[in-house]
């Protein structure tokens, strides 16, 4: 854990502090790196990154924790874990591939537009799909979707089952029991898994690349980009912010959950 | 409160049917408004399944509830004037006492000075007036089961129904919450129909229970008709410490005695109001502290039924010894007698003694 984990993530905060030389970096303290990032479009893209990262995980979040709820709570309990197992099958796929297997669907002439443009929804195709921040909301929200479907699963473990009988007790709405039960006793798995699909998706460089056009970038790609520039204390900077918003994030929903909660068994 | 004559339950020709399974097999039965009653049987005899379909919980299979003469066999459970005590500690674990016990109150839009004026009125009334802030992971099991408790007062029903309420606590914490639970009852004067496994719990808080086996309903009365008259077999080998033997009948005379061959000797028994034919099979059974260890060597004076057999150990429980005694049919045979203190009676294991009990304490039973 120490030396895969640890260490490493230490070292990305002492090499971004290094000095940048041709091919490489040397021992120093600078922080040049961080005035480089913060000074120029990087940060604005990172922030915008965050921004439509953020937009991705709430949407995927809308759409996958119903579909978690419902496994758990319609899906009989033998079953259950073989359909979260058709969640994690794309997995098994590499995420290049799945994320350029979108590209026919989404793009101009794409199976979306051709059957919007059949049934005469539109009358003409829609470009904003693909090669525009949108197409990295679209692509990110369905490769989050079977994570958010499977932390949302993992979430609804500590939602005791007699609680529903409770509710229907009490009389209680299916939504009642949505906002007063389940969303409060799930928050904490909710909160974790989406923090780490929320960062995920800031480092995966590859979607913007493929589905953003020229103009999308995520922290990751800002990274990929400053290694091939060889930069490589920049690269770190990058990966150190990314690092301590993860940890940010973490520390304020432990103060919020007390996310020790998730790990140990309701008492 | 409800008139004492009213019924508040009553269920004609219930069924229910798990795919193949029939959990319970066309139930009658009536109880009355305000009474205390208890549902006893073993576990999977199909009690709590009556309670669920009374509470709405599960649908009948066939047959139908009323509930104050109102039929509700398609309601929901909130549709119902009954409210759930569950078996498990089942509080929102997220919420404090107060809110646990106030959220049924909190649905029906009732004013929060309202709610919180009678959550402390109902908090007060199960002893945990002081309570109302901690979490339910801060409460010890049988106050998690006072706020369930609570919890369901506090919405004014007619019925309480309780599923197994003590299962979970220790025996010593039973009993307690037993006559806080009975004490309740006889305050807030409203039906509570009490699910459990438990002889000694269930003669502590009924008026009258009915005994559920096998998805029926076997036989109902109170709870000294049940000890000391039971009318079936089952009844008798559930209730009590009985020993039962069975056998079948020889001979029938004018008086009402039953005369019952064992295979390896002969028993008395009256027949009360059950009268078998010749041939029938029947069982007797005699209570445990109503037999006795006599001499191996005495005759049956008249109005004795006496057996012999080998006494195989010698039991000190406290308040009472029990002695167990094989037949030679290999059955064991229980005498339980008040200790008396002189340390014993020096019977040795498989020594030869006989028993004997009264005629008149014999039981036929017929089924």
């Amino acid at each position: 854990m120490c030396l895969f984990f640890a260490l490493p993530l230490a070292l990305t905060y002492v090499w971004s502090f290094f000095e940048r030389t041709m091919f490489w970096m040397k021992p120093g303290f600078t922080l040049f790196s961080y005035h480089n990032f913060f000074t120029s479009a990087r940060l604005e893209n990172f922030l915008a990154s965050m921004g439509h990262s953020s937009i991705s995980v709430i949407v995927a979040f809308i759409f996958g924790f119903p579909i978690a709820v419902f496994i758990r709570r319609r899906i009989p309990q033998v079953a259950q874990h073989r359909v979260i197992l058709l969640f994690i099958l794309p997995f098994a796929v590499s995420e290049i591939i799945r994320i350029f297997a979108l590209r026919p669907f989404l793009q101009r002439n794409g199976l979306v537009n051709n059957i919007l443009l059949e049934l005469g929804v539109i009358s003409e195709p829609i470009t904003a799909i693909l090669y525009t921040p949108m197409g990295v909301i679209i692509g990110e929200v369905l490769s989050f979707l079977p994570f958010i479907v499977f932390a949302g699963f993992l979430a609804m473990e500590a939602v005791p089952k007699y609680v529903f009988e409770i509710c229907e007790d009490l009389g209680a709405s299916q939504y009642r029991v949505f906002v007063d039960v389940i969303l409060p006793l799930a928050a904490p798995g909710i909160f974790a898994g989406s923090v780490f699909i929320f960062v995920n998706g800031l480092g995966v460089a590859l979607l913007p690349n493929i589905l953003g056009g020229p103009g999308a970038v995520n922290a990751g790609l800002i990274a990929t980009q400053a290694i091939t520039a060889l930069d490589f204390p920049l690269a770190m900077a990058v990966n150190a912010i990314m690092m301590t918003t993860l940890l940010g994030l973490l520390y304020i929903g432990h103060k919020l959950f007390d996310l020790t909660k998730i790990l140990s068994p309701m008492s | 409160m409800p008139e004492k004559n009213d019924i508040a339950v009553e269920v004609k020709g219930l069924s229910k049917n798990y795919g193949d399974v029939r959990a319970l097999k066309s139930i009658d039965l009536q109880i009355g408004a305000g009474e205390y009653f208890v549902l006893l049987g073993p576990s999977g005899g199909g009690k709590t399944t009556l309670l669920r379909l009374i509470g709405g919980f599960i649908r009948p299979t066939a047959g139908e509830i009323f509930l104050h003469s109102a039929e509700v066999s398609h309601l929901p459970p909130n549709g119902r004037p009954t409210s759930m005590v569950f078996q498990s500690f089942a509080l929102f674990p997220h919420m404090n006492v107060q809110t646990n016990v106030g959220y049924g109150l909190r649905l029906r839009n009732m004013p929060k000075v309202e709610i919180r004026e009678r959550v402390d009125a109902m908090l007060e009334m199960v002893g945990l007036t002081g309570y109302g802030e901690r979490m339910p992971h801060e409460l010890s099991g049988g106050q998690q089961q006072r706020v369930q408790l609570a919890r369901s007062l506090v919405l004014e029903v007619k019925i309480l129904l309780l599923d197994e309420p003590l299962a979970a606590l220790d025996a010593k914490l039973r009993k307690e919450m037993c006559i806080e639970l009975k004490r309740i009852q006889e305050k807030v004067g409203i039906t509570f129909i009490h699910v459990t496994h438990n002889q000694e719990e269930a003669m502590t808080v009924a008026d009258d229970l009915a005994i559920i086996s096998g998805g029926k309903l076997l036989e109902r009365g109170k709870a000294r008709d049940l000890y000391e008259n039971p009318i079936h077999r089952f009844t008798a080998e559930f209730i009590g410490e009985n020993n039962v033997f069975d056998g079948h009948v020889t001979a029938v005379d004018g008086e009402g005695h039953v005369m019952v061959d064992l295979g390896y000797t002969n028993l008395t028994v009256h027949g009360r109001d059950q009268m078998p034919g010749v041939g029938d099979k029947v069982s007797i059974s005699v209570r445990s502290e109503l037999v006795q260890l006599v001499d191996g060597n005495a005759m049956a004076a008249q109005g004795q039924e006496i057996l012999s057999g080998t006494h195989r150990e010698t039991v000190y429980l406290g308040l009472t010894t029990s002695e167990l005694v094989r037949l030679p049919n290999g059955q064991e045979l229980l005498v339980r007698q008040l200790s008396d203190g002189s340390g014993g009676n020096g019977i040795k294991v498989d020594e030869a003694v006989q028993i004997s009990w009264r005629t008149v304490d014999g039981r036929l039973h017929v089924s």
